[in-house]
């Protein structure tokens, strides 16, 4: 088990570097780390710039000075904001990560929910209805469906109930200059986790209940039926035990991706997470950012991905590592 | 004078960033309206919206009370002087609120001139020379918020820190000072090197004072970035909580009218829907969006609980910038057709008529600086039969695919804006429309903001560019975009700003009289003239001033209204509770 | 590591008469079938379907909503919206087929000769799709839309540069599984080279895997473009997308022009739905074993 983990992961730091690399590379040559000081028109700025950046030397030179940097914690300063990368992103993070936490919880369980209850009623009329509505989930863009969302959740309450406020905000993490508090929080979650969390569980059910059904339909569930296991037990003791092992690693994938992928639902929901933070540094080219972002979520995808297989490992009492 | 932040250029950082930021550009930024003190709304245009009236002053307002104002865009640092600086809201929100000026912008009749804020005891002294100087007299009664006093040593402070400093926003006019004296506390003496016309901008504008008893012998930029506690303004920054909110709070050493409110909350909003319907239920008190078609929509369609203030009179001019160097349009006669190909009232009236914008503009003076300009444009309408008087005349005869032809150069041209801009884009589609009934091919070629304002713009790698000229300081100078000096090349290092290769008979000496002349009256004869050659050889076409646009719930009164230059925040300290 | 091999057994003919079979049962999917090719036929036919030319402008008509005239009624620029919409079909079915056909094509390329070769070519294989795993889709595709500009033949390739690797993890997961088997080997065997054998007894087994990731990748692929659109990184005018007048429009939630949000969102969901209703009855069809699930939408 630890050898395996041990194993995946001496494969994967290659990887991170190639990529990061590579990353650096096509970062470089889409972006000019000085074009913003170039509108000074000044070539002693320029000049300084160049030579404390080391831009006149080789693209491999300049990876390692910076690799060397971020891995002693030394993030640079960003060219947007002149202020140190490291707290932008971790800062980011912390924000995406509240929003990422209860979406993934509340997608695995409802996905699950929903796959078992399609596997074992395959071709039921609720098979169907869940199907369909999974479909219209997979076919919605997600802004069009946070739209949709704000405009039900959220607007309408308001003017039926004639409410002061809307029941549930859309604007940001927390009201600004209240208190913190959790109701308050609570209440500006609930849009964008649902926002989330129907995509998701869009996908993630289609995969529990094609993964259901091969399990129920396999030997060992027919053994423990033929042996008369009640149906009840069968199904979680053996069906659904063998099932989300396979789940796991896609939600472990998809939920690694997430950590930079909440790019619109950020946008529409005016959180400043992980997502939002690329967006801004990429309009504004700041090179000083994006790379530290890309490896701080490649990083995320690879520690997630090790989780999987390692929680694969532990539910899925078929597979030794 | 560098007055002007244009989609380019000097005021560059600060325009290149607010258009990267808010994908809705460089005509994001600007606003208007009639200041406190007029009675009328001489600027102002009613909507055709189902709204109430604006607010006025006699309204019952209350003391104290939190507000929460949507804003478009974050900026990026504090350090107003330094190229990390650049958004127009930061200056907006909080440059403009804690950061004392020599002069403010205030409405003159139909005019927004440099005003004397109340820092100074008197006007300051101009002395011709050579060399010029000026002499500023600050009041001896006004203060920090710590209750050190303003001082002569903070002029100088703040403009060596300009003349001299690294990373330095814009340098314009600071680099021209020799010399700064402070004989006495409250007096300052500015020698220049050179006669410059457009001193009033020095501590105004984007630059200010700052406090040098705070700052002088530290780091600048590591004090100011993320934030400061001090202020010279009515309103102090509590917090800065990036990617979330600003809060501010009353300053209570300021020496003028105490804000009524007790805290104002700016929070960031990333999508105008969503930011229309959290106005809508009462998230956010107020919003100043820019004039994109949606937010139109939104007025139009009826905000619930909004007063809707509309300034057509604003500091920004939309354009269509032709490159007088690509084929064809390096002759009058093709680029007078071209703008006879323009129905601009048309354009003009679809997409900003539900704001009461109808008429185009007829100046490359924008409305703020009304009195300089004149209406010289006014003869370009659309007229086929005269487009087609003018291409023959000069040679050209419509091809097989009925564009106008003339020897191998035939009139097709690339029209490039940001990509991006909603609104732009469809101004676009209409002049693609239009243009191609007269005989013109249009293809569309936009660009990134980075791209069009360092590459191809001063390349002149366009033919046909659509952006908009923002004018944040109201002085007159137009050679930076208009004298052929300016024409980027090897000679100015590829920084001059006439992107458009104008080259006009006359028009340089005129232009560059307007920079140096000190006596306002021969200015103003200047400007005229520049503006009736500058329409002669049509070396661009200006379009329409864009408007701007401040919503407010219904329980804001007080005052509110837009400042052309100083955004609709200017008078924040008025703002109050009703009812 | 989403990959999962299915079991396809018997000959390839007779798998593929009795699949359309299947097929052909599967009410659902002959209905989606139906809507595609309506789909496909009105919009690149949209010359002679649709009731305005394109780009006909009313300046002072302006947005007005659905009524005899306009069917779907007109935009901010007077024209017919209907028209506009089998217009923008174009480029939206264009693009997605583009991509699926550029992805599936290098995908099934690369994952049969890492799969069918294995050893090295294998290992670095599986390496660089690692690559594309590390960092989430929609930035890179950001990045490589800022970098490369926005025309539509951009937008594909970037698209397909995402896309082949999730289909060449399949296709190699499945010709890891086919290459144990006795036909293959009765194969090699008789003498057939290593391309002969791919071409000839490998693919047309894997024919249920491809034909299944090529609906996932159209599907995939006209979300994607409308969300890169609402983010500014899409097709840019005066080319016009589903997902470009879709943003466009986003703007309006609460006016009374919310109309012009409606219909592009609807095209694009009919499409989605239609093919990935197709893609069910083909995998139910050929390869009833596999995994669902597109992912690339937040």
């Amino acid at each position: 088990m630890l050898r395996f983990a041990t194993r995946r992961l001496v494969r994967s730091v290659p990887v991170l570097f190639v990529g990061s690399f590579l990353l650096f590379l096509a970062v470089r040559s889409a972006f000019d780390p000085l074009s913003k000081l170039r509108q000074l028109r000044d070539p002693e700025v320029i000049q300084r710039e160049t030579e404390r950046l080391g831009l006149d030397r080789s693209v491999p030179v300049q990876y390692m000075k910076w690799l060397k940097g971020f891995v002693t914690g030394d993030w640079g300063v960003s060219v947007r904001t002149s202020g140190d990368v490291r707290p932008m992103i971790s800062d980011a993070l912390v924000v995406t990560l509240q929003l990422l936490v209860p979406a993934l919880i509340l997608a695995t369980v409802a996905a699950i929910a929903v796959g078992v209850y399609s596997a074992l009623r395959q071709y039921s009329v609720g098979d169907h209805v869940l199907t369909a509505l999974a479909y219209i989930g997979l076919a919605m863009p997600a802004f069009w469906f946070g739209l949709v969302l704000i405009q039900t959740l959220a607007i309408w309450p308001q003017r039926a109930l004639d409410l002061e406020e809307p029941p549930l905000y859309f604007v940001g993490l927390h009201s600004p200059g209240q208190p913190h508090s959790l109701l308050d929080t609570a209440r500006h979650l609930v849009l964008p986790v649902l926002t989330l969390t129907v995509g998701l569980v869009a996908s993630w059910s289609r995969f529990m209940r094609s993964s259901m059904l091969g399990a129920l339909s396999s030997d060992y569930v027919r053994t423990a039926r033929a042996k008369g296991v009640p149906r009840r037990q069968v199904v979680v003791n053996h069906a659904l035990r063998n099932s989300w092992g396979p789940l796991m690693t896609v939600v472990a994938l998809d939920a690694a991706l997430l950590v930079g992928g909440l790019l619109i639902t950020e946008q529409v929901f005016s959180i400043p997470g992980m997502g939002r933070l690329f967006l801004t540094s990429l309009l504004a080219g700041d090179v000083s950012v994006l790379l530290p972002w890309m490896f701080v979520t490649g990083i995320a995808v690879i520690t997630f991905n090790l989780l999987a297989d390692i929680g694969y490992g532990l539910l899925d009492p078929r597979v030794r590592l | 004078m560098k007055t002007v932040r244009i989609g380019f250029s000097r005021r560059t950082g600060r325009a290149m960033v607010v258009g990267l930021v808010a994908v809705s550009l460089f005509a994001a930024c600007s606003s208007d309206a009639d200041s406190s003190t007029s009675d009328g709304d001489s600027s102002s245009t009613a909507t055709g919206a189902p709204t109430s009236d604006a607010p006025s002053t006699d309204a019952p307002a209350k003391q104290g009370g939190t507000i929460v104002i949507g804003a478009e865009q974050e900026p990026d640092c504090l350090d107003w002087i330094a190229t990390c600086a650049g958004s127009i809201w930061g200056s907006y929100m909080m440059q403009i609120t804690t950061i004392p000026v020599v002069f403010n912008v205030r409405q003159s009749g139909d005019d927004w001139l440099p005003a004397l804020s109340s820092i100074m005891a008197s006007e300051p002294v101009v002395t011709a020379g050579p060399p010029q100087t000026v002499t500023y007299t600050l009041r001896s009664d006004v203060t920090w918020s710590d209750g050190e006093p303003i001082t002569s040593a903070d002029l100088k402070y703040t403009a060596l820190q300009i003349r001299d400093g690294e990373d330095i926003l814009d340098k314009t006019g600071y680099n021209l000072i020799d010399d700064i004296a402070t004989p006495d506390a409250q007096t300052a003496v500015v020698t220049f090197t050179a006669p410059y016309a457009g001193w009033k901008t020095l501590f105004s504008g984007s630059s200010g004072v700052l406090p040098s008893h705070i700052l002088e012998g530290n780091d600048r930029a590591a004090l100011m970035k993320d934030g400061y506690s001090w202020s010279g303004g009515p309103w102090i920054i509590e917090s800065w909580k990036k990617g979330e909110s600003v809060t501010l709070v009353p300053n209570t050493n300021y020496w003028g009218d105490k804000p009524k409110l007790d805290k104002v909350i700016f929070q960031f909003t990333a999508d105008t829907a969503a930011a229309f319907q959290a106005f809508n239920s009462g998230q956010l008190d107020a919003l100043y969006p820019s004039p994109q078609l949606d937010a139109i929509e939104q007025i139009k369609a009826g905000l619930s609980g909004a007063n809707v203030e509309v300034q057509a009179a604003s500091g920004n001019l939309e354009a269509l910038w032709l490159n007088n160097a690509s084929p064809g349009l390096d002759a009058q006669p093709v680029r007078a057709a071209l703008a006879y190909s323009i129905d601009r009232a048309a354009i003009v009236n679809k997409v900003y008529g539900p704001l009461g914008v109808e008429q185009p503009a007829q100046s490359f003076f924008p409305p703020i600086l009304s009195a300089f300009g004149g209406q010289d444009f006014d003869v370009y309408v659309r007229d086929l039969d005269k487009v087609t008087s003018l291409m023959t005349g000069d040679g050209w005869a419509k091809n097989g695919d009925g564009l106008w032809a003339k020897g191998d150069v035939v009139a097709s041209y690339r029209i490039t804006t940001i990509a991006g801009n909603k609104r732009r884009e469809l101004m676009q589609q209409v002049l693609q429309e239009q243009l191609n009934e007269a005989g013109f091919g249009v293809t569309v070629a936009n660009a990134s903001p980075a791209d069009l304002f360092g590459t191809l713009g001063p390349n002149g790698d366009f033919d046909l560019g659509l952006w908009t000229l923002v004018t944040t300081f109201p002085d007159p100078g137009l050679s930076y975009a208009f004298d052929s000096a300016n024409v980027p090349s090897e000679a100015n290092e590829f920084s001059g700003l006439n992107l458009t290769r104008t080259n006009v008979a006359g028009l340089d000496d005129l232009l560059r009289q307007v920079d140096v002349e000190v006596d306002e009256a021969a200015r103003l004869a200047a400007t005229q003239k520049i503006d009736q050659l500058i329409a002669e050889s049509v070396t661009s076409l200006p379009l329409a001033a864009v408007p701007n646009i401040l919503l407010t719930a219904e329980k804001i009164g007080g005052s509110t209204s837009i400042n052309p230059s100083e955004g609709p925040f200017w008078n924040l300290e008025q703002w109050a509770l009703v009812g | 590591m989403t990959a999962v091999a299915g079991t396809p057994t018997g000959t390839p003919t007779r798998r593929r008469s009795s699949a359309w079979r299947r097929f052909a049962r599967h009410r659902v999917a002959i209905v989606g079938l139906v809507l595609l090719a309506m789909l496909a036929v009105c919009t690149f036919g949209a010359r002679l379907v649709a009731p305005y030319p394109p780009n006909d402008q009313d300046l002072l008509l302006g947005a007005t909503p659905p009524s005899s005239a306009h069917l779907l009624g007109t935009d901010e620029l007077g024209r017919d919206y209907l028209t506009e919409l089998l217009y923008a079909g174009q480029i939206s079915l264009s693009i997605a087929f583009a991509v699926a056909f550029v992805s599936t094509v290098v995908g099934v390329a690369v994952g049969a000769i890492a799969g069918y070769r294995g050893g090295w070519v294998d290992d670095v294989f599986m390496r660089v799709t690692d690559l594309f795993l590390v960092v989430p889709g929609i930035a890179l595709l950001a990045v490589a839309l800022q970098g490369l500009g926005r025309s539509p033949i951009v937008v594909v390739f970037v698209l397909a540069g995402l896309g082949w690797t999730t289909v060449a993890r399949v296709v190699r997961g499945e010709v890891l599984s086919l290459r144990e088997r006795e036909f293959i080997d009765a194969a090699r065997v008789i003498g057939n080279s290593g391309p002969r054998v791919v071409l000839k007894h490998v693919l047309p087994n894997l024919a249920g895997v491809i034909a299944v990731n090529v609906a996932l990748s159209i599907a995939g692929a006209i979300i994607i473009e409308s969300s890169l659109s609402f983010l500014g990184f899409g097709v840019q005018p005066p080319e016009t997308s589903w997902g470009n007048m879709l943003s466009q429009a986003s703007g309006l939630v609460g006016t009374s022009k919310v109309f012009l949000l409606y219909f592009p969102g609807l095209f694009i969901l009919v499409t989605v739905l239609a093919v990935n209703f197709v893609g069910d009855g083909l995998r139910d069809a050929l390869d009833p074993r596999s995994e669902t699930g597109i992912g690339g939408r937040r």
